[in-house]
């Protein structure tokens, strides 16, 4: 599939499997091929924008393009505020509204709301278009979702709120969501998991749940942090004897942590290559793998790894 | 493991996590996702079934984690036992929103005439299907119902993946507000004679404007919601008492806060700001467990040369490609250990000393059954400084 000719890319996954990078990488890649991307953070963290090494902006304003990227932070209340603003245009009712308990208690107790403005937000910025120019404002949006179970809340929250609102404008708009959302042509749910028991599980579900539940196009599924080095057990026991014979404790030592490191990286390739094939039976997508990145920590330099990475597959 | 307890009795002071698990009846595991809280939850409650106690383990999270970790096929809303060749019992539940409510609705409705009103309530049905948030609720509820019923000794709650470990903490405070009696009362009025506009409390002008909104947007579902709060008021009754109960509960000497982090930057500095908060909220944070830690070994073995290195390795592998790849394999865990190892140094620096600690080695294999629990278990007995890497 061709990576980046979508509109709308949501990055879903596990929590910990590595959605930001993914989404920052993905992001990066589109940009150096001349897309104006919007790469969004939902729910108030702004690791993307860390990693990226750009300030965050306040919530619902994208920050500055930098390299062709602008990261955005959505947070459902300022989405919900901003959307009351577009329908009730005199300022001054609406602030009393937005001070007035009930609405503090309503959009506190209805959390669902929250969710569905997000999604919302989403969508306006996707189709967006320059009053001027009449082009769209991002080529590319990223949305770089929150782990799996509550990823999936987001997503499936327009299709919610169509049927609970029989009629009127709430109606009309979740159904413009709707179809941009389960549209191939323009939106891709990527899908990002390691290649161990849990993530790959969930991620099975999920891939079932977003086809079949949400009725939305499965994209590519990334499979992150692969260990691909293999040691034979023979040279493995090789070095622990070594490590025996050895009259030196420090030198002992060191061959023993050689031994075992060489063992674990040989322990994870082989878990790695059990679930990546699993992952190739039962989900049929177009896959791009990813290793893991030994650092200190992971920064600019790693993040570019896998920039090229992604784009040599892109 | 014997050396861990025996110096935590020996001071009389709780120094390693499991010392903390032993002298508290509930014990919630709390951090960002992605961190293996749900792994940790389940290997303390192995402890304490290890340790003789009745224990259950209840998960919020939507996915079913647990089920894997305990090899249980399924985890349903009603305690599920997991055989375990223990002294004590380990029991493990998951808290299913949508079958949460449903049961709570069963649980406070007289009458099945008031049951099936609420059951088919349209508001309700989106309420407990699929509203966020709605999880920390029952969890906290769930929390009421284990513990008012007397059949553990320990109840180990997992946190669902926020990114925020607060809002678990915040949930309840929430509810509390929420059905603060005044706007209870707006609610439950019904719909035709104060709608949005018939309340009194609020501005005029925001009344007019709610009513509206309500024009413009066709939320029919306002009535929904108002019938919904009328049907469910009996339910409520009583509520505020109950997720008071559960604060004073997670407030008081009988519940014990873990923070679960990995050395992963981010999940660090989230726990900051959770260790920062905890105070706020009067609720003591008891101990800190690191997943997934790689251990570094040159600092005790000096620093290693690559050269001297692929020299020592000559007399037990005569293949220099693979004394080469063996070389920059051990060095490439050395880097990644050492990032592991300075951010843990400085964010125990700011933690209280006497604070226990457990670091989990990253395991070279999945955990996904009780022998895995068991190692991670294992862990959880060293004490204090013993567990520095």
């Amino acid at each position: 599939m061709e990576l980046f000719d979508r509109q709308l890319v949501f990055v879903v996954g596990k929590g910990g499997v590595g959605k930001t990078t993914v989404s920052c990488a993905l992001a990066l890649a589109a940009a150096r091929r001349g897309k104006r991307v919007l790469l969004c953070e939902v729910d108030g963290v702004s690791r993307a924008a860390q990693l990226l090494g750009v300030a965050s902006a306040e919530a619902g304003v994208a920050g500055p393009l930098v390299d062709g990227v602008a990261v955005m932070s959505i947070e459902g209340s300022a989405a919900l505020a901003e959307y009351l603003g577009m329908i009730v245009p005199v300022r001054r009712f609406l602030q009393a509204v937005l001070k007035s308990e009930l609405y503090q208690y309503f959009v506190a107790a209805a959390s669902g709301l929250k969710e569905l403005m997000t999604i919302g937000k989403i969508w306006y910025e996707a189709q967006r278009t320059d009053d001027r120019s009449g082009g769209r404002v991002w080529d590319l949006v990223i949305v770089d979702a929150p782990a799996t179970g509550h990823g999936l809340q987001y997503l499936r929250m327009p299709r919610a709120a169509r049927d609970a609102f029989g009629a009127g404008l709430v109606k009309r708009e979740a159904d413009r969501v709707v179809d941009l959302l389960s549209d191939p042509k323009r939106t891709a749910i990527h899908l990002v998991t390691t290649a161990e028991e849990m993530p790959v599980n969930e991620t099975i579900t999920m891939a079932r749940r977003v086809r079949d539940e949400l009725g939305m196009p499965l994209g590519v599924l990334f499979v992150n942090r692969l260990h691909t080095d293999h040691f034979r057990d023979s040279d493995i026991e090789a070095l622990r004897s070594a490590a025996r014979r050895s009259r030196s404790t420090v030198t002992g030592n060191m061959l023993l942590q050689v031994a075992s490191r060489a063992a674990e990286e040989s322990g994870w390739s082989q878990l790695n290559k059990r679930y990546l094939r699993q992952l190739a039976r039962e989900i049929d997508l177009p896959r791009t793998e990813l290793p893991f990145v030994f650092s200190e920590e992971f920064g600019e330099h790693e993040l570019d790894r896998i920039v090229e990475l992604i784009e040599a597959t892109g | 493991m014997t050396r861990a307890s025996q110096s935590g009795a020996a001071s009389g002071a709780a120094r390693s996590i499991a010392d903390v698990v032993a002298a508290h009846g509930v014990v919630v595991c709390a951090g960002s996702g992605g961190v293996g809280k749900t792994t940790t939850a389940a290997a303390i409650g192995l402890l304490g079934a290890a340790t003789g106690r009745r224990t259950i383990v209840l998960t919020i999270d939507p996915a079913k984690r647990l089920a894997d970790a305990l090899g249980i096929a399924e985890l349903g809303n009603e305690p599920t036992p997991v055989v375990v060749d223990e002294k004590g019992s380990l029991a493990a539940m998951m808290l299913d929103q949508k079958g949460a409510w449903d049961a709570l609705v069963e649980h406070y409705t007289e009458s099945e005439e008031a049951r099936d009103r609420i059951l088919a309530n349209s508001f309700y049905q989106h309420l407990s299907g699929t509203f966020a948030g709605s999880q920390e609720y029952m969890a906290i509820e769930q929390l009421a119902q284990l513990n008012a019923s007397g059949d553990y000794d320990l109840i180990v709650v997992d946190t669902p993946p926020t990114h925020h470990a607060l809002d678990f903490l915040d949930a309840p405070a929430r509810l509390g507000n929420f059905l603060d009696r005044s706007v209870l009362k707006w609610f439950v009025r019904p719909y035709m004679s104060a709608g949005w506009s018939g309340l009194q409390l609020v501005n005029r002008t925001a009344g007019a404007l709610l009513r509206r909104l309500e024009d413009a947007t066709g939320v029919a579902a306002l009535a929904e919601v108002s019938d919904f709060f009328n049907a469910m008021s009996k339910l409520f009754e009583g509520w505020d008492d109950r997720v008071q109960r559960v604060e004073k509960l997670l407030r008081s000497r009988r519940s014990a806060f873990l923070l679960v982090a990995t050395s992963e930057e981010h999940v660090l500095s989230e726990g900051e700001y959770f260790c920062s908060k905890v105070e706020e909220h009067s609720i003591a944070l008891r101990g800190v467990i690191f997943n997934r830690v790689q251990y570094e070994s040159a600092a005790e073995l000096g620093r290693v040369d690559e050269q001297r290195l692929e020299g020592l390795l000559q007399r037990a592998v005569a293949s220099a490609p693979v004394r080469r790849r063996l070389v920059r394999n051990f060095l490439r865990y050395e880097t990644q250990a050492r990032g592991d190892q300075l951010r843990i140094e400085s964010f125990r620096d700011q933690l209280p000393a006497s604070l226990p600690v457990a670091s989990i080695p990253n395991f070279e294999e999945d955990l996904h059954d009780l022998g895995g629990l068991r190692r991670v278990m294992q862990r959880l007995l060293v004490a204090g400084d013993d567990s520095a890497p």
